[in-house]
């Protein structure tokens, strides 16, 4: 009764957070000035044509941007996750750094290197110089900035889930066999639901960013909606405009559904203190260590060395701290408090999933990852809408308005983290541990937290992380005066010198890596003890 | 394990406890400002208000992602329970578009009087200060220098030349100005020879002054301010206040506009913030700022780099025309941006 309740309890909240504001917008959208019309979607319809060719830009950067990163990011899983690599750990946490930078300032950083003027000119020959040049600013440029942000995302999950294999599938194959046709033909396959979730998140983060095709002068759909909002100040013609994205979306989430449907991860039950099975590289190890570091030198350091440079001045930190520490410590605070919300709501929505017990648990699944793929800018404005009125003005006017923002954009992540993690738990341990007495909340506390303990705390990392880079919700509710260190780089970047800026970005690398270091010594140090 | 996992809620408690007090309504007068105007100019102002009068300032900064148009997005979804007091906008018709929408209040400073009247609404719904011009912006190596809007037109400039988005900013305001100005048809045979000349569309005036001060195009149409800080940071590039000739259209000019938000939670102190907002002091901490504003009050203080506002030839018009005249032109300009 008490589980029921609790997930039910779950899901209703994740309804009321998410799905409440996005339905305010969509129903305002077909009223205007208190009258119903369909003037929005009337306009939509009219100018069919020129949305359907950005629709079809977007969703090209799209799947280039997936396809790229999958053919990449596996193969790097796999390395750092599965071998004996020198330095995985460090690549791991070096390819990542990207996804803590909003993209719209990796674009920013790598256009100092390769637009006119940039670094790469004025060492390669004019001719050469602009050829790269016109490239960086287009689908090439778009595409290869979005590819470094969110490469990370299928490298970590491929990380993840090629560790958790289960052992008896490889070690059956390796009796016949060599390793890379264990890979090709066990492992990968096993582990294709995840990789394929992977590329379907990339893809639809790609086909929702609006930073780095606006710099990169390559218009896609979104932008229409921006423009709707920033323009025309239409909220209506916003919406509307947004509906097309979601019917994308819409059908790419049914797509994942069929292929995923019957799939089940092979994943071998969690041994506390058990090692990862390595692959030993042999003649191999040098020689892909140098091709990982030339990638990672090339498509990681070079941009954050371009920071880096850019903000080496002791006055250029001083200078961020005085005009930006109350904002690296609300941005803590609300990361902190976010990801807590996040991982506790994601828990339990990730509960309901794995156990499939109420029927709703497909609705809520498709509804979490639903959200995460609107726009913030369309969630922040249905939480005006919803939240802004004088009953509701303690909410409204303080930082829970952000932490709601938060818990209905990136729920899914901890929810499928979580529910991957339970694959692992054997169910056998709580229906033991019920037939002993135990409520299903004390079965959770003493056995199932801490067999997930790593699944919770990959979690919260992650919800820390997106909580703290976030961008398109914070922006259009924060309290005033309350704004984000995201929010601050930026407010400041309209003329804020580029070394004020470099040394916010850096601050915010920092910041965002400070809870990962913690953790990763505190994993180190309890692994040590037992 | 059990330990460890008790830090977490007691953290998270703590953290939410100082968040909902350092929250909560204190003795302390605030005011709530929606800022239009670069964060790195306006908030050294709003600070030096809130030591000189004790009124804590509460700020919403605007972004050159948003358009500098988010905050208007907030005041017009905030509009049945506003929470902002002032809205301080980096230009007129701004705030002219919240008078229409029943968003401002009627206000008139003491310390507007000496801004002339075409920077004021005439009921005092928003007042005018510290403006920017919109200027040509040239890379020094550029020869010869373009002299007028109509540059862009040019065949000697074919495919060499870049304007922030149309849709957006005072670009779309100076455009506005030009159709309103010239006539419709004139408008539009414009910015058909923009297209005809291949002239390049960026995301905003800084990312146009940028593309200039690389070299990448010759020249192009930005706020003034924007060219400033490109010369302070020594950058090879020229300012070129546009369209000075006898019988040329003249520069247009852009003021902040300092709007009294009608319902909102704090309106004395918004009373006082625009106060101050409006005195020849702030005007000139514009001015030698790096935001570069030109003084509207006479005889305020300013850089060398600056051209006093009576020796530069402002192009007339009538910013609520302007404002009515950019909404009817807005699908031309979508049309035109291919969105």
């Amino acid at each position: 009764m008490e589980k029921r309740l609790t997930l039910v309890t779950a899901a209703a909240l994740l309804a009321v957070i998410g799905l409440l504001p996005v339905l305010a917008m969509v129903t305002s959208s077909f009223y205007i000035s208190g009258s119903f019309s369909l003037k929005a979607y009337q306009t939509l319809l009219a100018s069919s044509q020129q949305y359907a060719l950005l629709l079809g830009r977007g969703v090209l950067l799209s799947l280039l941007t997936s396809a790229l990163a999958t053919i990449v990011g596996v193969p790097l899983g796999v390395l750092i996750g599965k071998t004996d690599l020198p330095w995985r750990g460090a690549f791991a946490v070096l390819f990542t750094l990207p996804l803590l930078i909003p993209p719209y300032l990796i674009a920013v950083a790598w256009g100092t290197v390769v637009g006119k003027g940039g670094w790469i000119s004025q060492a390669w020959p004019s001719a050469t110089s602009d050829l790269l040049s016109a490239a960086f600013f287009g689908l090439p440029g778009c595409t290869g900035v979005l590819f470094t942000a969110f490469m990370p995302i299928v490298m970590l999950l491929t990380i993840t889930y090629v560790g958790a294999v289960n052992p008896r599938w490889e070690e059956a194959g390796r009796l016949v066999s060599r390793w890379p046709n264990v890979l090709r033909r066990i492992t990968l396959p096993l582990i294709a639901p995840a990789i394929l979730f992977a590329a379907i998140l990339v893809f639809l983060l790609a086909f929702g960013e609006v930073g780095v095709p606006t710099y990169l002068r390559y218009p896609v759909y979104p932008v229409e909606i921006l423009t709707q909002f920033a323009a025309f100040y239409d909220f209506g013609a916003a919406t509307a405009a947004a509906i097309p994205m979601l019917v994308i979306t819409l059908a790419i989430l049914t797509l994942e559904y069929r292929l995923l449907h019957n799939s089940i991860l092979e994943l071998k039950p969690v041994v506390p203190g058990a090692a990862r099975s390595q692959i030993a590289l042999g003649s191999w190890r040098f020689l892909l260590f140098g091709i990982v570091l030339g990638w990672a030198l090339l498509t990681v350091l070079l941009p954050l060395a371009v920071l880096l440079i850019q903000s080496a001045s002791p006055s250029a930190y001083g200078e961020a701290l005085l005009r930006a520490s109350d904002s690296i410590v609300r941005s803590l605070a609300f990361a902190v408090i976010g990801a807590t919300a996040l991982t506790l709501l994601g828990f339990c929505c990730g509960y309901l999933v794995h156990s499939r017990a109420p029927p709703l648990w497909r609705s809520v699944d498709a509804l979490a990852l639903f959200l995460f793929t609107l726009p913030g800018t369309v969630i922040g404005i249905g939480l005006i809408s919803l939240w802004n009125t004088p009953m509701t003005n303690a909410v409204y006017g303080s930082p829970a308005i952000l932490i709601l923002g938060y818990l209905a954009q990136y729920t899914v992540l901890p929810m499928r983290i979580t529910s991957a993690t339970l694959e692992r738990v054997p169910r056998s341990l709580e229906h033991a541990a019920r037939l002993c007495g135990a409520s299903w909340f004390m079965s959770l506390w003493y056995i199932v937290a801490p067999l997930a303990k790593r699944g919770l705390i990959a979690a919260w990392l992650i919800s820390y992380v997106f909580c703290l880079r976030d961008l398109g919700i914070s922006i259009v509710v924060y309290p005033p005066g309350s704004d984000t260190l995201p929010v601050r780089i930026l407010t400041l970047m309209a003329n804020g010198a580029p070394s004020l800026i470099a040394a916010l970005c850096v601050i915010l690398i920092v910041v965002t890596l400070l809870p990962l270091g913690v953790v990763s010594l505190w994993l180190r140090h309890g692994a040590r003890q037992s | 394990m059990k330990k460890a996992f008790w830090i977490i809620p007691v953290v998270f408690v703590a953290l939410a406890i100082a968040l909902w007090r350092y929250y909560s309504p204190g003795g302390a007068p605030t005011v709530v400002v929606y800022v239009s105007h670069d964060q790195v100019f306006s908030e050294p102002i709003l600070k030096d208000f809130e030591k000189e009068t004790g009124i804590q300032v509460r700020a919403v900064y605007d972004t050159e992602e948003t358009k500098s148009a988010g905050a208007m997005n907030r005041l017009i979804a905030e509009k049945r329970n506003p929470q902002a007091d002032v809205y301080w906008a980096n230009e007129p018709i701004r705030a002219e578009v919240l008078r229409q929408q029943g968003i401002a209040a009627p206000y008139i400073s003491p310390n507007g009087a000496g801004i002339p009247e075409t920077f004021r609404d005439p009921n005092g719904y928003w007042t005018g200060f510290a403006a920017r011009a919109r200027v040509l912006i040239a890379h020094r190596g550029t020869s010869p220098k373009p002299t007028s809007m109509l540059s862009y037109t040019d065949p000697q400039w074919r495919g060499k030349t870049v304007i922030a988005n149309p849709l957006f900013g005072t670009t779309t305001t100076q455009i506005a100005a030009l159709f309103v100005l010239s006539g419709d048809e004139r408008g539009r045979a414009f910015m058909q020879g923009l297209r005809d000349n291949a002239v390049k569309m960026s995301p905003s005036n800084g990312d146009s002054a940028d593309l200039v001060a690389r070299g990448e195009f010759a020249f192009s149409l930005v706020d003034s301010d924007d060219v400033v800080n490109r010369m302070k940071q020594h950058q090879p590039v020229e300012m070129i206040y546009p369209d000075q000739g006898a019988n040329e259209i003249g520069c247009f000019v852009v003021p902040n506009a300092v709007v009294l938000i009608a319902g909102s939670p704090h309106p004395s102190a918004g009373e006082k913030l625009i106060d101050y907002l409006l005195t020849k002091e702030t005007e000139r901490r514009l001015a030698f700022s790096d935001a570069a504003q030109i003084p509207l009050h006479p005889d305020v203080a300013m850089p060398p780099y600056l051209q006093p506002i009576a020796s530069i030839k402002v192009m007339k018009v009538n910013y609520m025309e302007i404002a009515s005249k950019l909404q009817t032109i807005l699908p031309f300009l979508k049309n035109w941006a291919g969105f």
